[in-house]
C-alpha cells in the first residue's frame, strides 16, 4: 500500500538526510554533486575522496565517489587515485584498501591530478629565436 | 628563365617619337648599337622563323629575333652589359649560311632567314647544353639558385632528355676552389658557365675592375687574381645576373625557395634615389630584398645597403609603447602612453614641435603638421637643414635633382660639388658612369679627393673655387656654359652649412647663361627630404630649438640634430619610430611607428617623384602606421584630424599636392628661370667644401636600419680590412 502511495520513497529520502548528516549536509552535497544517493561506505583515500557502493542502483551508478570537502566545487575524475580507479571502473571488485596483493614500494610516485586549466598547468615555451628583437633601453 | 622582357627589345626602332629614340639608344649600349650613327638610316628586313621584321642595320639576331617575339636562350648575353658571345647557347642556323651563327654578337643582313627552332639549331642548343652540364655539379637540391636558375630551365627546354655522362669514375667533374670575396656574396665556383657576366658588370657597371679570368679552357677560373674581397657599393648586382648558383646571396642562403616566398613590389628608402624593389617575405618576415625594374630610376640595379641592410629591420625594433617612469623607459598600453602624451600636448598650450628624420613618409609627416597646426603651433621641420634664404624650399626646383636620374646619360659636362654620388645615391653614379663610358661625360668636382668608379677632375677643395667657377674665371666654367647637357650636382650637405643659400644663389646666376635650363641639380641624401619641404615643413632644426617647445615630436629623427640641451628643461620629447636609435635614447615617451616594408606609405625621391612602398609584412609587436599614431593623439587633444583611412589621408595629400598621390609620375619642374632674380646674397664663406662619405666603409651605416644591421656590420669590417691590407702593401 505504502509502495503505491510512493510513501517508500519519501522514507528513502528521510534515510538519505539522515545518512548524509542532517539537512544542511544533505543540501549542500545536492549542490556540490547534483545527487543524493544512500549507500555503504567502501573506503576512503588518502586525499579525503570518500568512495561508496549501492547495488540498489544499476550498473554504472552503483559505485561513486564523494570528492573530500576542501576541493569544494573544484572537483574532477582525476582526483581519484590510481587504486581506486580500478574499482570505479569495475575493473576490479576488490577495494584496493581489502586488496593484500597490491604492491607497496617506496619508490611509487603519488597520485598527482590533471592541472590544466589551473595555474599549475604546463605550458609549453618555444624554443626558437624571436623574429623581432626589441629595442632595450637599458642596454647602451 | 630568360631575363630580358621582349617589352624592352620591342620598342628598340619600333618607336619613332624623338624622345623615345635617344632613351633607347642610351640605354641599350652594347657595342654594336653604340655603332649606329645619328642619322636613321634605312631599316632592312630579315625573317625570323618566317616572320619579317624590319630593324635597323647592325642589330644583332637576338633582337631581331626579340622584335619578331622570338626567344633566343642565352647565358653569356645580357642587354646592359658588354656583348661577350662565349657560352654558345644563342647559336641560330642562318638558311644558306654553312655554320651556325651566336645570335647575341652577329648583326643582321638584309633578306637572311633565321631559323630558331630547325632541326639543326635544337641539336646545337642540346650539345652546348650537354658541355655546360659536363662540368656541372649535379646539387640543384641544395643550390640556392634552384628555381630561378637559369641553366636549370633551360636544361629543361633545350637540353638532352637523357645524359651520356659515364666518366664520373675517372677523372670526375671539373672542380674549382671557392673564393672568399666578402661578406655578401658567396661563391660555389663549380658551378660556374663561366659566362663572365659578373666580370663585365665589375668593370662596366660598377667600374671596379676586381673579378677577371685565369687559365683557358677547362682550367679558366673566374675570380680576383689574388686574394681579395670584391667590395663595391653595387657589388649585390653580381647575384642577380649570375645564370647559374656561382655566386648566391650570402645572408639569405639556405634561408627560402623563391617558388615559397611572396614577392611584393616596394620602394627603397635607404637613400634618396627611391630605387624600385621587391620584397621577398615568408611566415611575415622579410627575407631579401631584389631590384625591381624601372628604367627611369635604377634599371635593373640596387645598391648593397638597400639590398642587404634587410636583416636590420628585426633588430633594435621598438614593439611597445613606452613610457620613462622613474627615469627608465618603461613598456606601457597604447592607452596609456597615448593619454600621457595628450596631456603634455594639451598642456603645452601651442608650444610644441616636430622634427622629420630621414626615413618618415609623407602620410605621417602631413599628419604630424596637421596635428601640430591644430594645437597652434607652426613649427614642423626636417633633420636635414637647407637654405631658407631667398626662395629657398619656396621653389621646388630649388631642391630638387632637376635633371631627371635617367637624362643623366646624356649629360656630356657635369660638376659635382660637395657630394660623393657612389656612396650618397650609388645608382645615380652608375647613370654618371654610363654617360662617362658611353656619352664621354667629362667629370669635374670639386670636394676631397674621392674615388668615384671613373677618372675625373678634382679641381680642389676650397670654397673659393665654387665663386671662381661661376663668375667665370675657372677654365672649368667655360666648359659648362658650352655643353650642349651640362649638370651641375651639389650635396645636400654642402648647402647645410650657414652660406648654403649663397652657394645656392651663386650656381643659379651661373646655371642662368646655360644651354640646358635644367642643369643645377640638388642630391638629397634622405628619401624623406623632398617629400617634406613639399608639404611645407621648413628645413633644419633651428626652427624647433628656437620655438622653445614644451612637447618635441621627433619623427624617424635619429641624427642626432637635436639634442636635450639645446631644449627647454621642461621640454617632454616624444619618439616616433621603429628603430630604438639616437631619438629613442633621448625620448619621455617612445611611440613604435612602422618601418618602409611594413607600410603602405610615399615617398618622394630627389628627381621629385612621388612613389609609395607596399606593406609586405605585419607590424611587431604593438607597432602601428605612424600617420595613425597622430591621428589617435589628436583625438585626445580635442582637435581629430579629418581621415580615418588610408584613401582620406591620400586625399589630404591631394589637397596639398597632386604630385604626391601620382605615384610614379614625374612632375616637370617649371621655375629654375624665376629662382635665381628671388636668390639670396651670393656671399660664399672661405673654407673647405668636405663630404661625409669619402671611403667604402662610411657608406653601410647611413639611417637606424642600416646600422641595427649585422649585415652591414660585416661589411665595414670587411671594407676597413681591406684598407688596411691595401694601405700595408703601399708602405711596403
Amino acid at each position: 500500500m505504502a509502495k503505491y502511495l510512493g510513501l517508500d520513497k519519501v522514507g528513502k529520502l528521510f534515510q538519505i538526510i539522515q545518512q548524509s548528516g542532517g539537512l544542511r549536509a544533505a543540501y549542500k552535497k545536492l549542490y556540490r554533486f547534483d545527487e543524493l544517493k544512500i549507500g555503504s561506505l567502501v573506503g576512503t583515500d588518502k586525499y579525503g575522496n570518500k568512495y561508496f557502493e549501492n547495488p540498489y542502483y544499476f550498473y554504472g551508478r552503483n559505485r561513486w565517489v564523494e570528492y573530500a570537502h576542501h576541493q569544494n566545487m573544484d572537483y574532477d575524475g582525476s582526483q581519484i587515485p590510481a587504486e581506486w580507479f580500478g574499482w570505479m571502473h569495475y575493473k576490479t571488485d576488490l577495494p584496493p584498501i581489502r586488496d593484500g596483493a597490491r604492491v607497496q614500494h617506496k619508490w611509487m610516485a603519488s597520485h598527482s591530478e590533471n592541472l590544466s586549466g589551473t595555474k599549475e598547468q604546463y605550458m609549453p615555451y618555444t624554443t626558437t629565436k624571436p623574429k623581432y628583437e626589441a629595442w632595450d633601453p637599458k642596454k647602451k | 628563365m630568360i631575363r630580358a622582357p621582349l617589352t624592352k627589345a620591342l620598342s628598340l626602332g619600333s618607336s619613332t617619337s624623338p624622345i623615345h629614340k635617344i632613351a633607347a639608344a642610351a640605354f641599350r649600349t652594347t657595342a654594336v648599337t653604340a655603332q649606329i650613327p645619328a642619322k636613321a638610316p634605312e631599316k632592312i628586313e630579315v625573317f625570323v622563323d618566317d616572320i619579317p621584321v624590319h630593324v635597323e642595320p647592325g642589330t644583332t639576331i637576338l633582337q631581331a629575333a626579340a622584335v619578331a617575339g622570338v626567344e633566343i636562350p642565352r647565358f653569356c648575353y645580357h642587354e646592359r652589359l658588354a656583348v661577350a658571345g662565349n657560352c654558345r647557347m644563342c647559336l641560330v642556323e642562318i638558311e644558306k649560311s654553312p655554320k651556325l651563327a651566336a645570335a647575341c654578337a652577329m648583326p643582321v643582313m638584309k633578306g637572311w632567314r633565321i631559323k630558331t627552332n630547325s632541326e639543326k639549331t635544337r641539336q646545337a642548343r642540346e650539345g652546348v647544353m650537354e658541355f655546360l652540364l659536363m662540368n656541372h655539379p649535379l646539387d640543384c637540391p641544395i643550390c640556392d639558385q634552384g628555381g630561378e636558375c637559369d641553366l636549370q630551365d633551360q636544361a629543361m627546354a633545350f637540353g638532352s632528355d637523357r645524359s651520356r655522362f659515364t666518366d664520373i669514375n675517372h677523372s670526375g667533374k671539373r672542380a674549382v676552389e671557392d673564393k672568399d670575396i666578402g661578406p655578401l656574396v658567396k661563391t660555389i665556383m663549380t658551378r660556374c658557365i663561366h659566362c663572365t657576366r659578373c666580370i663585365r658588370f665589375a668593370s662596366e657597371i660598377a667600374g671596379v675592375d676586381d673579378l677577371g679570368t685565369t687559365g683557358r679552357g677547362n682550367d679558366m677560373q673566374i675570380g680576383t687574381y689574388v686574394e681579395k674581397l670584391f667590395l663595391s657599393e653595387m657589388s649585390g648586382n653580381v647575384i642577380d645576373l649570375c645564370p647559374v648558383g656561382a655566386l648566391t646571396n650570402k645572408p639569405f642562403s639556405f634561408a627560402a625557395r623563391p617558388w615559397e616566398t611572396r614577392k611584393i613590389s616596394s620602394i627603397d628608402v635607404l637613400d634618396a634615389v627611391g630605387s624600385n624593389i621587391i620584397v621577398s617575405t615568408r611566415t611575415n618576415e622579410v627575407l631579401r630584398i631584389l631590384p625591381r625594374e624601372n628604367e627611369e630610376i635604377n634599371e635593373e640595379w640596387l645598391a648593397d645597403k638597400s639590398r642587404f641592410a634587410c636583416d636590420g629591420l628585426k633588430r633594435q625594433r621598438l614593439v611597445a609603447p613606452m613610457v620613462r617612469i622613474k627615469g627608465e623607459l618603461t613598456p606601457v598600453e597604447w592607452e596609456g602612453a597615448l593619454i600621457e602624451v595628450g596631456q603634455k600636448v594639451r598642456a603645452a598650450n601651442g608650444a610644441v614641435a616636430g622634427v622629420a628624420g630621414s626615413l618618415a613618409d609623407v602620410e605621417s609627416m602631413v599628419a604630424l603638421k596637421d596635428l601640430l597646426n591644430r594645437v597652434g603651433s607652426e613649427a614642423v621641420c626636417t633633420e636635414q637643414s637647407f637654405p631658407s634664404e631667398g626662395s629657398g624650399a619656396d621653389l621646388r626646383s630649388n631642391y630638387l635633382f632637376n635633371r631627371n636620374i635617367q637624362s643623366l646619360e646624356t649629360a656630356d659636362v657635369a660638376l659635382l660639388i660637395g657630394t660623393n654620388p657612389r656612396y650618397e645615391a650609388p645608382l645615380i653614379n652608375t647613370r654618371l658612369r654610363k654617360a662617362y663610358v658611353h656619352n664621354e661625360l667629362e667629370v669635374a668636382s670639386i670636394g676631397p679627393k674621392i674615388d668615384l668608379s671613373y677618372r675625373h677632375n678634382n679641381l680642389g677643395d676650397d670654397s673659393n673655387l665654387i665663386t671662381q667657377i661661376c663668375n667665370g674665371t675657372h677654365p672649368f666654367a667655360a666648359k659648362l656654359k658650352e655643353a650642349k647637357n651640362p649638370a651641375i650636382i651639389v650635396g645636400s650637405d654642402l648647402l647645410a652649412r650657414p652660406d648654403g643659400a649663397g652657394i645656392l644663389a651663386n650656381l643659379q646666376n651661373f646655371a642662368k647663361g646655360f644651354k640646358s635650363t635644367s642643369a643645377l641639380n640638388v642630391l638629397q641624401r634622405n628619401a624623406s627630404q623632398a617629400g617634406a619641404l613639399d608639404i611645407g615643413y621648413q628645413a633644419g632644426v633651428e626652427e624647433a630649438i628656437k620655438s622653445k617647445p614644451k612637447v618635441l615630436f621627433l619623427l624617424n629623427a635619429d641624427e642626432a640634430k637635436v639634442t636635450r640641451d639645446q631644449l627647454p628643461k621642461d621640454c617632454y620629447i616624444v619618439y616616433v619610430g621603429h628603430h630604438g636609435d639616437e631619438g629613442a635614447q633621448i625620448a619621455d615617451a617612445v611611440l613604435p611607428g612602422v618601418a618602409y616594408t611594413e607600410k603602405t606609405a610615399t615617398y618622394v625621391n630627389t628627381e621629385g617623384r612621388a612613389q609609395q612602398t607596399l606593406a609586405a609584412v605585419s607590424p611587431p609587436g604593438l607597432a602601428r602606421d605612424d600617420w595613425k599614431i597622430f591621428r589617435a593623439i589628436s583625438e585626445i587633444v580635442g582637435a581629430p584630424l579629418p581621415y580615418d583611412s588610408l584613401e582620406e589621408i591620400r586625399d589630404r595629400l591631394d589637397d596639398i599636392a597632386p604630385h604626391l598621390i601620382r605615384h610614379g609620375h614625374l612632375e616637370a619642374n617649371s621655375f629654375q628661370t624665376v629662382a635665381p632674380q628671388l636668390s639670396a646674397a651670393p656671399s660664399i664663406s672661405s673654407g673647405k667644401v668636405s663630404v661625409q662619405q669619402l671611403s667604402l666603409k662610411d657608406y653601410f651605416m647611413t639611417d637606424p636600419i642600416s646600422r641595427a644591421s649585422p649585415t652591414m656590420a660585416k661589411c665595414i669590417q670587411a671594407a676597413k680590412k681591406e684598407g688596411e691590407k691595401k694601405a700595408a702593401s703601399a708602405s711596403c
